[in-house]
């Protein structure tokens, strides 16, 4: 661990990090934060022989009441970019500043002040609570840990949150196991809101739901973010349901940011030749629209964080230094994030030929199905013959029945 | 004569104390070549019905309590275990969402694909260990000479998958089953396997059942789709024909509450309310009737059968042109189908009958 942490955070670092148009001081900044864990071998004396580097140096900022949302495969770190902004872990290097305050090393009752403020909503609605506690018990749990209230001004404000978050109060003495998935993350929704928090860290909270499930959880995510003007970072690793919720987009590969963007700029003018791909293997449920893209099938695996190749860490993946002529740069030098427009900063030292490429332009729409494609690595879809749907419009919620909730038994989701 | 047809067929799991209603009348054709999706929420029978064509029910408490199932002209149901056994892997292959629980985790990749062609195929272990070669190399395992004495657990997700694919195609099968092949793996990942499935299968004329509970999958992998829910087939339709003009409210449903990429900024998503019914209790009336933003009185008492959306003389069940049928009392109009509710001035969904609710 680096000991020397300069506080106040380098006002430089902090700027680079700055994302979205200025005005008051942003809601948390981090500044090329590092989260490496030890590997260590031997059987009695343990040695220090490596790391694995699973944040290797972010600067990202949010804004008050904004979503951000993090996507990258799976490995990549975001998981380890929530928990170290929760102070989990010691950051390794680098700065986390809370409304201006550092907290990267902070301790004790600072800490414990902070950690009311920033909450994290967990993937697993079954591993994440305590199968022994009932919902109200859980609920309350950070009220009794941060001594909030009397035990009757705690239990009025359990049903208050259980409520808020669609279930029915009188539901708080039952157990997890009662609940279906999407009620379970309910109560890990009204867990997170207990103490009026500003940031919630939520990792992954709808991937362990069914379709029609997942839209609930978003619906009530976007609604309490405008009730109780929440601030949000959202890990997920599919791009759909990040760009639908997201005011701003980081694209994470092996530890770093590759590109940050608001999700409309992210999603019509990708730039990093890693989000480009990101975007073409999204699949889209219209026949019409999957037979016109060209997807760009990327080559193997992840590499491992504990051995990040050189230079920029995906070169071993990129079909863009492929299409170059496999630049030595791209081994040799780490691309810095640079801002390529207001608000869009890439990690490319050639982000200008992804500019209007055919990949860029055939990632979603495939709108210009006469454009030469030449890069071996880009395949068609196989043509489908459909006529084009009818645009889905924004419509009023289906005058349809409010099913009494009713916990059901124990149900593997996404089987 | 299709290559697989299953009629009504019933799956029920019964334990001492209580009983699974897993598959209740599921009817599906398919012809060599096609590609058929199944789609629906986790439980809703996918896996069921097809480890029941396959005659893999978990033992003793799936059974088949009714149905048939009619492949190559040959009914399987009559067929006992050694028969059924000479038919997978060659007739008819299945992989998995967890390749794992497939793959022999204590036999190298060479010994258990050897094994696997040579318990069909009369050819020499040489000649076998060349076909497997070939085979890996063809699904993209790089230096596929070095892995072959690897073992499964030394291949990552997206690799163990592709040797997956090597052995459930060593034998040219017919049929290839796949059951959500994808969706343990990341997009990246994703879009290989499923580049990978669609090029094989369709250099050879296999023909694919896939299941998964992705409509963006369907729509990019499959010519044809059969949507599920609670063990019945609500909507069967060519793909093409289910994405421009979705009828039951369970599909309209589905494709409103996912995010999509190509979305209009600020547009909302329109969930299904409510949850998946209980299976243990035997089904009355329509499954989604609870859900239902569309529901009749009827819908609460009478299952509605597959029936096509206009009348016709031919239903066509399989190939391109098959018939647009839907379960449903009251189908979802085009108009309805892209507000997600019922237009009908003053319609208000059926009320429950007292006695149905419990
Ligand atoms: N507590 C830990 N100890 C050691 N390695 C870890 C720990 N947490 C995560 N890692 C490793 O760090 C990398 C990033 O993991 P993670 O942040 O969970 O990624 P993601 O959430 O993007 O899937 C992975 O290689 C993972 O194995
Ligand atoms: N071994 C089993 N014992 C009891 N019920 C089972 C068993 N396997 C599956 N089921 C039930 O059968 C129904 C259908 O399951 P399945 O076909 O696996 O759904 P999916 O559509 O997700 O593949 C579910 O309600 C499930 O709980
Ligand atoms: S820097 Fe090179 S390797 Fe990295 S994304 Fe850009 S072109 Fe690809
Ligand atoms: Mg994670
Ligand atoms: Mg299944």
């Amino acid at each position: 661990m680096s000991g020397s942490m300069a506080q106040p955070p380098a006002p430089s670092g902090v700027a680079a990090a700055a994302g979205a148009a200025g005005g008051a001081s942003p809601l948390l900044q981090l500044a090329d934060l590092q989260m490496y864990f030890p590997i260590t071998s031997g059987v009695l004396v343990s040695r220090h022989v490596g790391d694995v580097r699973a944040v290797d140096g972010v600067s990202l900022t949010i804004e008050k009441g904004e979503t951000v949302g993090l996507v990258g495969e799976s490995g990549c770190g975001k998981s380890t970019v929530g928990r170290t902004i929760l102070r989990l872990y010691r950051p390794t290097g680098g700065h986390i500043v809370f409304e201006g305050q550092e907290i990267t090393t902070a301790e004790g009752s600072t800490l414990r002040g902070v950690r009311r403020r920033m909450q994290m909503i967990f993937q697993d609605p079954y591993a994440s609570l305590n199968p022994r506690m009932t919902a109200a018990g859980i609920v309350s749990e950070p009220l009794e840990i941060h001594g909030v209230g009397t035990g009757r001004e705690r239990r009025q404000r359990v049903r208050e949150l259980l409520a808020t978050v669609g279930l029915d109060p009188d539901y708080g003495d039952r157990y997890p196991h009662e609940f279906s998935g999407g009620q379970r993350q309910r109560i890990g929704v009204a867990r997170a809101l207990a103490l009026h928090p500003d940031l919630i860290v939520a990792d992954e909270p709808i991937s362990a739901l069914d379709v029609s499930i997942q839209a609930q959880i978003i619906n009530l995510l976007e609604r309490l973010q405008g009730e109780f003007g929440l601030t949000y970072l959202f890990i997920a690793h599919d791009l759909s349901v990040v760009r639908h919720i997201s005011d701003r987009i980081a694209v994470m590969y092996l530890g770093r940011l590759v590109e940050t963007a608001t999700s409309r700029e992210l999603y019509e003018r990708p730039l990093h030749p890693y989000s480009v791909a990101l975007l073409s293997a999204v699949p889209i449920p219209d026949p019409a629209i999957e037979s016109r893209r060209r997807r760009i099938i990327l080559i193997g695996d992840v590499p491992s964080p504990s051995n990040p190749p050189p230079g920029c860490h995906f070169h071993t993946r990129c079909w863009l230094r492929a299409r170059l002529g496999n630049p030595e740069r791209c081994v040799e030098e780490q691309p810095a994030l640079r801002e390529m427009a207001s608000g869009h900063a890439v990690a490319c030292h050639f982000a200008e030929e992804v500019e209007g490429s055919p990949e860029q332009v055939l990632q979603i729409s495939g709108d210009s199905p006469g454009a030469s494609v030449t890069a071996a690595a880009i395949t068609p879809t196989t043509a489908t013959t459909a006529t084009t749907p009818p645009a889905p419009t924004p419509g009023a919620l289906p005058a349809g029945p409010s099913t009494p909730q009713q916990p059901v038994p124990r149900r593997r989701e996404r089987s | 004569m299709h290559l697989l047809s299953v009629n009504n067929l019933l799956v029920r799991f019964r334990t001492h104390d209580e009983s699974v209603f897993a598959v209740n009348g599921v009817s599906l054709d398919l012809d060599e070549g096609e590609t058929l999706g199944l789609v629906g929420e986790s439980g809703c029978g996918k896996s069921v019905t097809n480890l029941a064509v396959m005659q893999l029910l978990p033992k003793p408490a799936g059974k088949i309590e009714g149905g048939e199932v009619v492949f190559q002209g040959r009914d399987l149901l009559s067929l006992d275990e050694s028969e059924m056994r000479e038919l997978r892997g060659k007739e008819i292959a299945m992989i998995f969402q967890d390749p794992m629980t497939s793959l022999n985790p204590v036999l190298t990749i060479e010994e258990q694909m050897v094994e696997t062609i040579r318990a069909h195929r009369r050819v020499s272990k040489p000649e076998a260990r060349a076909r497997t070669l070939e085979l890996l190399h063809t699904v993209g395992i790089p230096q596929p000479e070095a892995r072959l004495r690897n073992f499964p657990h030394q291949f990552s997700g997206g690799m163990r998958q592709r040797v997956m694919i090597a052995m459930a195609l060593a034998l040219e099968p017919k049929l290839l089953i796949a059951d959500e092949p994808t969706t343990a793996l990341d997009v990246t990942i994703q879009a290989q396997v499923l580049d990978l499935l669609q090029r094989l299968t369709t250099e050879r004329g296999t023909a694919v059942i896939l299941i998964t509970h992705d409509l963006g999958v369907v729509a990019g992998m499959t010519k044809r789709v059969n949507v599920m829910y609670a063990g019945f087939v609500v909507e069967a339709a060519s793909t093409a024909d289910l994405f421009a003009r979705p009828r039951h409210p369970y599909t309209v449903g589905l494709l409103h509450s996912m995010p999509r990429l190509d979305a209009q900024p600020g547009e909302p998503l329109i969930p299904i309310e409510g949850v998946p019914p209980d299976l243990r209790r035997a089904p009355v009336g329509c499954p989604f009737a609870p859900r239902c933003a569309w529901r009749v009185e009827a819908c609460w008492t009478a299952m509605p059968p597959l029936d096509p959306i206009e009348a016709t003389q031919v239903i066509v069940t399989t190939g391109p042109n098959a018939t647009h049928r839907i379960a449903c009392w009251n189908p979802v109009t085009p108009e309805e189908a892209i507000a997600a509710r019922p237009l009908r001035a003053g319609f208000e969904p059926a009320a429950p009958p007292t006695e149905a609710v419990s």
